[in-house]
């Protein structure tokens, strides 16, 4: 097979056969779903046994709406596959009747399938392309959301449940999410094209970082704690007098080194100071022991998976009282990513490029008496790699030994 | 609900306020929010959020199909389930799952099977593997070396029975699969993260690169095209050709596939059977143990094979029998191979040293621990 076969895009039957294996096994096929709905299931078949993208991006706009509008064409031209990102609720809490709103625009305006979670945080819509216009409307005024989320604007904002269902959260989540989200000097920015690239905003409530802001939003908000975790020895004895907490796997687990337990006087030392906040021993003790008294809110900044120089972790900022003090910050790092970044580089490109002096002097500037950060250092990280044909050979071969041993002789 | 609408084109122009999260919660969340002291496990789908008022709260995790590309039928059952026996709301998560939420344990229980007989497993909690999270490659996008879902599909028909519970685990466990080094999937901090790549440098389209480059070499006077000035390694030349037209040549030796270059033009071509997957293993976003971090790639390519990805799955199923074998009970893969060190856990998967995968042991310091000065 060579690239020019490829180019011609031939759809065969061999591909759609091959893809019904796909139906099969345990667990709930996507082909299936696909079959179901108007989605031209032989381009994917194509793609999937090739190897190679069906698509190329196509141009699709619907007039005055810069956002959340995403369209594909097949490459031969035939076919054309639109889609719109549209914001959910803070949490994506989907009320039933809200959902049948979307099943409503998914069934009459678009070919009956949706990414019900999509990783950005919207809910993703197929649309007919010539019912784009109407869509829009809909989407608007009877769903009640908005498209967008897409290109070089605030993609969709994404919190963790919160308080809304979770013991843990430090901080209002959900709230902190709709301040941002609707705070006009924020808002502006939404359904426009103004920045260099994207930028992302992410919630979590604790250090457990459900929201994954860690690892994938330029403007990262996490719930912690000052000092030791709280502990409620009368609970704690409980507990481990019912076998359900062993009091030497609380202080071996503990990466610091922070916990001590006296056995004697049967009680549970925490070393504030140490305290890492990695919340081991509120995972293993929990109610008797709790995230402290002293609620912080860390705002970090710079992490993503797609950028110039590779994936990233956030560098840390500041300690904030409460979520509402970050938005100057957040509006003078905006000004200034704006203005310096070349485009298609993300907030923490820059600081590479010019150094964390950039953060740290806006945060000192508008964030005068929080206590900072001290920001780790970075390995580069590389995703993809150029291999030698020996190296694609070793590798094969080590595949195919591993396939033997799992697989047997079946194959 | 047929409603029309013939507003005046320009009136398009006026965006909506995301609507606010209280919107949809039901009256229980409100009545109890902010106020849940405690939490009990029923099995590995059920949770029960225990109130300070003595209320208390079921949650029902159930998986979705990769990618969660789920047809209006689908929704419609999933609307109804939620009518019946839940408090008509449901959570989309962020694995790519879907939570029902409802008030008494018989009901969740209900909903459990309900579910499973439409063919949605619930489980994901606990020791056990949450999600399995994809993005969408070849079903919507232009850019993908592989195909994210099917791989998805692949893992998950393994892995199902520890999603569901029927198999333990020493830990939680998060998979991602990404079908380009885009990592649209979400995040390399994943506890594996299978990343999709081309495994060589980006051959130009000889008749379309065209549509990404300047139409005269005059332009490259005054500014880089996109298409060179977003690769990282600066392997992408752009050239005045005899006749006044901008030639491209890409240098394989520089060239280090991250896919930049297709991100902003999608005529590059590439040879389908050096496309492969790289497997990353041991990063986390959460703070536990040794704290949030990128993954190690343990294994830098593996060759793909639709359907059925056999070699992929294989891989995957000998990093974690590796890790069960290793782990203390609660520990995560990262702790794990932190434990035990780099090097050790890479000689019991044994795969192939090279170039691609001298990981580098660091001691990391991210996420909140950033704001510890303890050292």
């Amino acid at each position: 097979m060579t690239i020019s076969d490829i180019k011609e895009q031939k759809l065969s039957e061999d591909d759609m056969k091959a893809l019904e294996k796909l139906e099969k096994g345990p667990w709930p096929s996507h082909v299936t779903e696909l079959k179901k709905t108007k989605y031209p299931i032989e381009y994917y078949a194509w793609g999937v046994m090739h190897k190679y993208s069906p698509w190329y991006s196509g141009s699709f706009r619907v007039r005055y709406v810069f956002s959340g509008i995403l369209a594909r064409r097949s490459r031969d031209g035939k076919v054309s596959e639109v889609h719109f990102r549209t914001y959910s609720p803070a949490g994506r809490f989907l009320s039933t009747a809200y959902l049948k709103k979307i099943a409503y625009v998914a069934e009459q305006y678009g070919i009956g399938l949706l990414e019900f979670a999509g990783n950005t945080g919207s809910i993703v819509i197929n649309i007919q392309p010539d019912k784009a216009d109407q869509a829009i409307d809909i989407i608007r005024n009877v769903m009640g959301s908005d498209v967008g989320g897409s290109g070089d604007t605030f993609r969709e904002f994404y919190a963790c449940p919160g308080p809304a269902l979770c013991e843990f959260a430090l901080y209002d989540t959900l709230a902190a999410m709709d301040f941002y989200r609707s705070h006009p000097e924020i808002y502006k920015f939404f359904n426009t094209q103004l920045f260099p690239y994207k930028i992302k905003v992410k919630f979590s409530g604790c250090p457990f970082d459900c929201a994954g802001a860690n690892a994938r939003s330029d403007f990262t908000f996490i719930g912690t704690w000052v000092g030791a975790p709280e502990v409620d020895q009368e609970k704690l004895r409980e507990m481990i007098k019912s076998g359900k907490v062993d009091p030497k796997e609380l202080v071996k687990r503990c990466p610091s080194g922070a916990i001590s337990w006296d056995d004697d006087r049967q009680q549970l030392k925490i070393d504030g100071d140490k305290c890492l906040k990695a919340m081991n021993c509120i995972k293993m003790a929990f109610p008797a022991i709790k995230p402290g008294k002293n609620r912080k809110i860390a705002l970090l900044v710079g992490s993503h998976a797609q950028a110039h120089y590779g994936p990233r972790l956030s560098w840390g900022v500041a300690l904030l009282d409460d979520y509402k003090e970050a938005l100057p910050f957040i509006l003078k790092v905006i000004d200034i990513y704006s203005n310096n970044a070349p485009r298609r580089h993300r907030l923490a490109d820059l600081i590479l490029r010019r150094g964390f002096r950039l953060i740290s002097e806006a945060a000192k500037e508008t964030l005068p008496d929080k206590p900072k950060a001290t920001p780790s250092s970075h390995l580069r990280f590389t995703t993809g790699a150029v291999l030698s044909d020996d190296e694609r050979v070793a590798y094969t071969e080590w595949a195919k030994s591993l396939v033997k041993e799992y697989y047997g002789g079946e194959q | 609900m047929a409603e029309t609408f013939v507003p005046d084109p320009s009136e398009r122009i006026n965006k909506r306020i995301p609507m606010p999260y209280a919107a949809q919660l039901p009256d229980i969340i409100k009545r109890n929010y902010g106020k849940w002291v405690d939490r009990k496990f029923h099995g590995n789908g059920i949770i029960e959020h225990i109130s300070e008022s003595g209320e208390s709260i079921f949650t029902v995790k159930v998986g979705l199909p990769p990618n969660s590309r789920i047809s209006v039928d689908t929704l419609k059952k999933i609307i109804d389930v939620a009518d019946t026996y839940g408090l008509k709301v449901v959570r989309a998560t962020r694995g790519m799952n879907v939570e029902f939420i409802t008030d008494s344990l018989d009901k969740a229980k209900k909903i459990v099977d309900i579910m499973k007989g439409y063919g949605f497993p619930a489980g994901g909690w606990g020791n056990s593997l949450w999600h399995i999270t994809s993005c969408t490659a070849y079903l919507t996008c232009s850019t993908f070396a592989v195909d994210a879902p099917s791989i998805t599909k692949a893992l998950y028909d393994y892995f199902m029975p520890y999603f569901t519970g029927e198999e333990k685990l020493p830990s939680k466990l998060d998979i991602f699969v990404s079908g380009c080094t885009n990592i649209c999937a979400g995040t390399l901090a994943g506890d594996i993260v299978v990343v999709g790549h081309w495994g060589q440098a980006p051959t130009p389209d000889p008749e379309k690169i065209k549509f990404c480059l300047p139409t005269s070499a005059e332009a490259l006077k005054k500014v880089t095209p996109d298409v060179a000035a977003v690769c990282p390694v600066n392997a992408i030349k752009l050239y005045a050709k005899e006749d006044g037209s901008v030639g491209i040549e890409v240098d394989d030796k520089r060239c280090i596939a991250c896919g930049r270059c297709k991100n902003v033009c999608d005529y590059f071509d590439w040879d389908p059977d050096k496309v492969g997957v790289a497997v990353f293993v041991g990063g986390k976003t959460s703070n536990t143990g040794s704290g949030p971090r990128l993954a190690y790639r343990i294994v830098p390519w593996v060759p793909v094979n639709p359907p059925e990805y056999r070699e992929i799955v294989a891989v995957v199923r000998k990093i974690v029998d590796v890790w069960k074998k290793n782990a203390e009970s609660g520990e995560r893969i990262g702790d794990t191979i932190d434990r035990i060190g780099l090097e050790e856990f890479m000689r019991q998967v044994g795969v192939p040293k090279s170039r691609h995968n001298a990981c580098i042991e660091v001691s990391w310091n991210f996420g909140v621990r950033q704001f510890i000065k303890y050292v």
